[in-house]
């Protein structure tokens, strides 16, 4: 039954995340006083497209073509590892948030070299600016995380969803303050949000998503698309599960399931509302900037992973 | 004495590396004698794996003394340890000497081939040595033939003033590190009897806290100049790259090793560990050496250079693992400090596979195209796609991406870190936890780095017309990398296979050990992810449907050429501009004709790294010396008399000690 649970949150996260990019969109025009697009948008765009044929450019080789699909399959491994409903997800035991990391870290690899595949030279700047902005996120990203994993004394992100879950909910540390916000920082750097990076921009200039997926086209485009969605959609739900998790199920009934997943759409559309607020309040970084951006994360992060000696005795 | 299958085995490697091999090769110029001394080595180095491999699972320790017909004591012996690094040496050595048999036929005239196969056995031998010593005569031996036979095997390839120039700096500091090992055993004389490792280690107890600190010191220093920890790397990036490729890759993957394994040997099997400094030395040695290492890489765009940067890189993780683990030794955690010791003897081992795989694409781009400058290449991967598959293998193990072996190795150091906030003591909880970010830093700057080569050399469009004609490599250069790419596969999706031998290993090496249940817990979750990304991939490639090719996008222009894409130099130019304090770079540019800025007919910009190790540390270090020497020239006058005073001013003191003595 826990094994159920945890294929249906897994597929939930996997499924919803177009939802919540229509979401996030919509708050945006909210803010920006338009109209906006429906909610449901993204995934009437994933099926347009998937009905396309590819447009692969000749000097495509097979690299170009596997790329879409390792990065949807670390993507969709990466998604298994999150806790939605209750602390425990399908990749748990054993699948700590090294290999969270990590997975995503090799989507991105592979996503660069399918930008230099196209031979021009929008894919090589996206690949050579994403590279600077992901080798610097991966110091704070890592660090972050081990804060919250020595308090937690667990590796792996079910047991320490679990652990914070027993914790009472007034009695935040400092610990937690501090890696919740080196995350937050990592997310919006890692997931390619403003202010590090434009999502809705086709700018030559300022592109790094978009320059390396510009060649792709029809259902690759889709299979990209798509995995960057659960990518945002699972760091949002690693947000929630590290640092709300109250209301999570603790028994596996209809009712508390339910009331859990209820709980989680509330809090969800919450970072999502903040998110929107930060894109829409702020103008893009200057490329430079970016790794003080980052320099400022991986020094709270640091000071998270320093903080916890004094507050675990 | 009737020889056990394990003794017959290795004394038929040594003898076929040391004796048949040379002397086949220098006896006859015939292409049969040299196709069997090919086939000896390559049989050799494969019952050497099978050696190797029993005396690690079932823990036999074939011993080979020859004391009797040399005149010091010189044996060999195959423990755990020595089993595993000649694993390491056996298993490399196969794929690249397959590799081998077709580059060196491509590169070299009849008669130098010969002497290019006679000194790789020979090299080969030397360092089987070096990890099979069991006295200390023996292992100072194999250290020197090592030393000069990889010497030679760079003269080999040419004699310009530069390549002398080289050759000369690294036999010169691989002496200096040599005349440190040789102190750091010499130290252990007057409390133990003689230099049998054996008696070494049961001696060890009772040398006192001084001189156990400068035996490890010096070991730290000795083997770190092999091993190549900045600042003592200044040999690496220029000897590697001027090697042949079969070469450099021997060296970067398997003669760096024997460092690693004379440290461990030093370290953990002599010493038994050490107060928590030692390991913090060892834990910054690597934390700069990585970071240093992986960042100079970036600035480069010759391959092999930039691989041989790599090295350092990768040494520097492996020091990581090492510190950590003398770290818990300290503060009496022997499971965690086993558990570093594993994931550092992993990434020796896997580091090997990777490495050597990678100086062997180098070797086939620089075969199929004349080059190894990035910007020279391009577009490789449809021309030549086995090399590129497995050179692409090659590059997600050294970044370290799950589902290849780096990831394994690197994993257990994070875990190993981690692990670090359990300790009472506030320094260690705090500097462990932290050094997830180093190394965290190290694999991502590490990912821009192989994204960079991979994307400039084989994909995109071709920059160069070499590049634009190049053919895939023969079949047996072929063979060869793919033999390493599936080791590099198989130790990353299946890694139990060498990690629970690592772990007995790791139970010899530190007492009490145990076996860390961070290797079960890996072992048992990476093939599901691999079931899960292939099942995708899979599914994925069988949904695809028809695809057009249609020209790039090129903003309306009417064609792209290669010179639009990005260089391997633009690539790299916001990192080295965030991280410019670590290059210091002076930028010139010249306009041509200089009266007309706005209209200039040719620019040339040059930039280059002025934070040099030559000047700051060791141009003022030879100063010195030259300087003592100086000093020293002042007594010799030449004047007869005064040296018969020097004499008689001996004699008299060396007589008046004597006497006041007693």
């Amino acid at each position: 039954m826990k094994v159920a649970i945890n294929v249906l949150q897994a597929l939930a996260l996997i499924l919803g995340a177009p939802l919540v990019r229509g979401v996030v969109a919509r708050f945006k025009a909210f803010l920006q006083r338009r109209q906006g697009a429906s909610i449901w948008r993204p995934y009437s765009d994933l099926a347009k497209l998937f009905r396309k044929e590819d447009l692969v450019p000749p000097t495509a080789s097979g690299v170009f073509r596997v790329v879409p699909f390792v990065l949807f399959g670390t993507t969709i491994c990466v998604a298994a590892f999150v806790p939605l409903v209750q602390p425990s997800a399908l990749l748990a035991s054993g699948g700590d948030f090294f290999l969270f990391v990590y997975l995503l870290a090799m989507g991105r690899f592979f996503l660069s070299l399918g930008g230099f595949d196209g031979g021009s030279a929008f894919g090589g700047m996206g690949a050579s600016r994403e590279a600077l902005v992901s080798s610097l996120a991966e110091a704070p990203f890592l660090l972050s995380l081990v804060a919250v994993a020595i308090l937690a004394s667990h590796a792996d992100i079910a047991g320490m969803v679990a652990w914070t879950l027993q914790q009472n909910i007034f009695n935040i540390s400092a610990v937690h303050i501090l890696a919740f916000t080196s995350l937050a920082m990592v997310v919006i750097a890692e997931t390619g949000r403003m202010p590090v990076d434009n999502p809705t921009t086709h700018l030559e200039l300022t592109m790094i998503h978009e320059g390396m997926v510009l060649e792709y086209s029809g259902p690759s485009l889709a299979w990209i698309e798509w995995a960057s969605a659960v990518k945002l959609h699972a760091m949002l739900a690693l947000l929630v599960a590290l640092f709300v998790p109250w209301g999570m199920a603790s028994s596996v009934s209809v009712g508390a399931i339910g009331l859990a997943l209820l709980l989680y759409c509330a809090k969800a559309t919450l970072l999502m509302v903040l998110l929107a607020v930060i894109e829409s309040g702020m103008a893009k970084l200057r490329m430079y900037l970016v790794p003080d951006f980052l320099g400022v994360a991986s020094a709270v992060s640091a000071l998270a992973v320093i903080f916890t000696t004094l507050v675990k005795r | 004495m009737p020889l056990a299958p394990i003794e017959l085995g290795f004394v038929f490697l040594l003898a076929a590396l040391g004796f048949f091999v040379p002397l086949l090769l220098i006896a006859s110029q015939a292409k049969r004698a040299r196709s069997l001394a090919i086939a000896l080595v390559i049989g050799g180095n494969l019952i050497g794996c099978f050696v190797a491999a029993l005396c690690f699972w079932r823990e036999s320790n074939p011993l080979l003394d020859l004391s009797r017909f040399t005149p010091f004591p010189f044996a060999l012996g195959i423990d755990r340890l020595s089993a595993l690094f000649l694993l390491l040496i056996c298993t490399v050595a196969v794929p690249v000497a397959i590799f081998a048999a077709s580059y060196f036929d491509n590169h070299y005239g009849e008669h130098r081939r010969n002497w290019m196969w006679a000194f790789f056995s020979l090299f080969l031998l030397s360092m089987i040595v070096v990890v099979t010593a069991s006295t200390g005569f023996a292992f100072l031996v194999g250290w020197e033939l090592m030393t000069l036979i990889s010497a030679g095997l760079i003269l080999m390839e040419g004699d310009s003033a530069e390549r002398c120039h080289n050759v000369f700096i690294y036999l010169l500091m691989m002496h200096a590190g040599a005349a440190a090992v040789a102190a750091s055993f010499f130290l252990f004389l007057p409390y133990s009897h003689g230099l049998g490792f054996a008696a070494i280690r049961t001696a060890s107890a009772g040398v006192p806290a001084g001189i156990r600190t400068l035996i490890f010191l010096l070991a730290f220093v000795g083997f770190g100049t092999k091993a190549g920890i900045i600042p003592l790397h200044l040999w690496l990036p220029r000897a590697h790259p001027i090697a042949p490729s079969p070469v450099s890759a021997l060296m970067s993957s398997v003669m760096l090793k024997t460092a690693v394994y004379g440290f461990v040997r030093f370290a953990f099997d002599f010493l038994g560990g050490g107060p928590s400094w030692s390991g913090y030395i060892v834990l910054l040695a690597g934390a700069v050496s990585g970071l240093l290492g992986v960042l100079y890489a970036i600035a480069e765009h010759d391959l092999k250079r930039l691989l041989a940067y790599h090295s350092v890189e990768n040494i520097g993780i492996i020091y990581l693992g090492l510190g950590t683990s003398l770290v818990f030794l300290a503060h009496h955690q022997p499971v965690l400090a086993a558990l570093a010791l594993i994931a550092a003897l992993l990434h020796t081992f896997n580091h090997a596979l990777f490495k050597s795989l990678l100086f062997l694409g180098a070797g086939a781009i620089s075969n199929a195209t004349q080059t190894v400058d990035l910007e020279e290449l391009g577009g490789l991967q449809r021309r030549m796609p086995v090399t590129g598959a497995t050179f692409l293998i090659a590059c997600c193990s050294i970044v370290g991406l799950p589902l290849f072996n780096g990831f394994i190795s690197e994993w257990l150091t994070f875990r190993s870190f981690l692990a670090g906030s359990i300790l009472t003591n506030t320094k260690a909880q705090i500097v462990l936890p932290l050094m997830v970010g180093v190394l965290a830093l190290i694999g991502g700057l590490a990912a821009a780095c192989f994204v960079k080569v991979f994307g400039v050399a084989f994909l995109g469009r071709s920059r160069s017309a070499e590049a634009e004609h190049a053919v895939e490599v023969p079949v047996s250069m072929q063979g060869g990398m793919i033999m390493l790419a599936a080791a590099c596969l198989l130790i990353g999706t299946l890694p139990g296979i060498l990690l629970h031998p690592l772990a007995s290993l790791a139970q010899v090496l530190i007492p009490g050990g145990g076996v860390p249940e961070e290797t079960l817990i890996i072992a048992r979750v990476i093939p599901w992810i691999a079931a899960i990304i292939l099942g995708v991939s899979m599914t994925g490639a069988l949904l695809k449907r028809r695809e057009r090719m249609v020209r790039t996008w090129a903003c309306g222009l009417p064609g792209l050429t290669s010179r639009m894409q990005y260089t391997s130099t633009g690539f790299s130019k916001p990192i080295r501009f965030v991280f410019s304090s670590v290059y210091k770079p002076d930028r010139k540019i010249d306009r041509l004709p200089a009266d007309q800025p706005y209209f200039p007919v040719s620019i040339t910009y040059r930039s280059v790294r002025t934070t040099s190790y030559e000047k700051t540390i060791y141009r003022p270090f030879v100063e010195m010396i030259l300087s003592a020497a100086h000093q020293l020239r002042r007594m010799q006058t030449g004047n007869i008399q005064v040296y018969l005073l020097y004499i008689f001013v001996t004699l008299v003191s060396l007589l008046a000690f004597l006497r006041f003595q007693k």
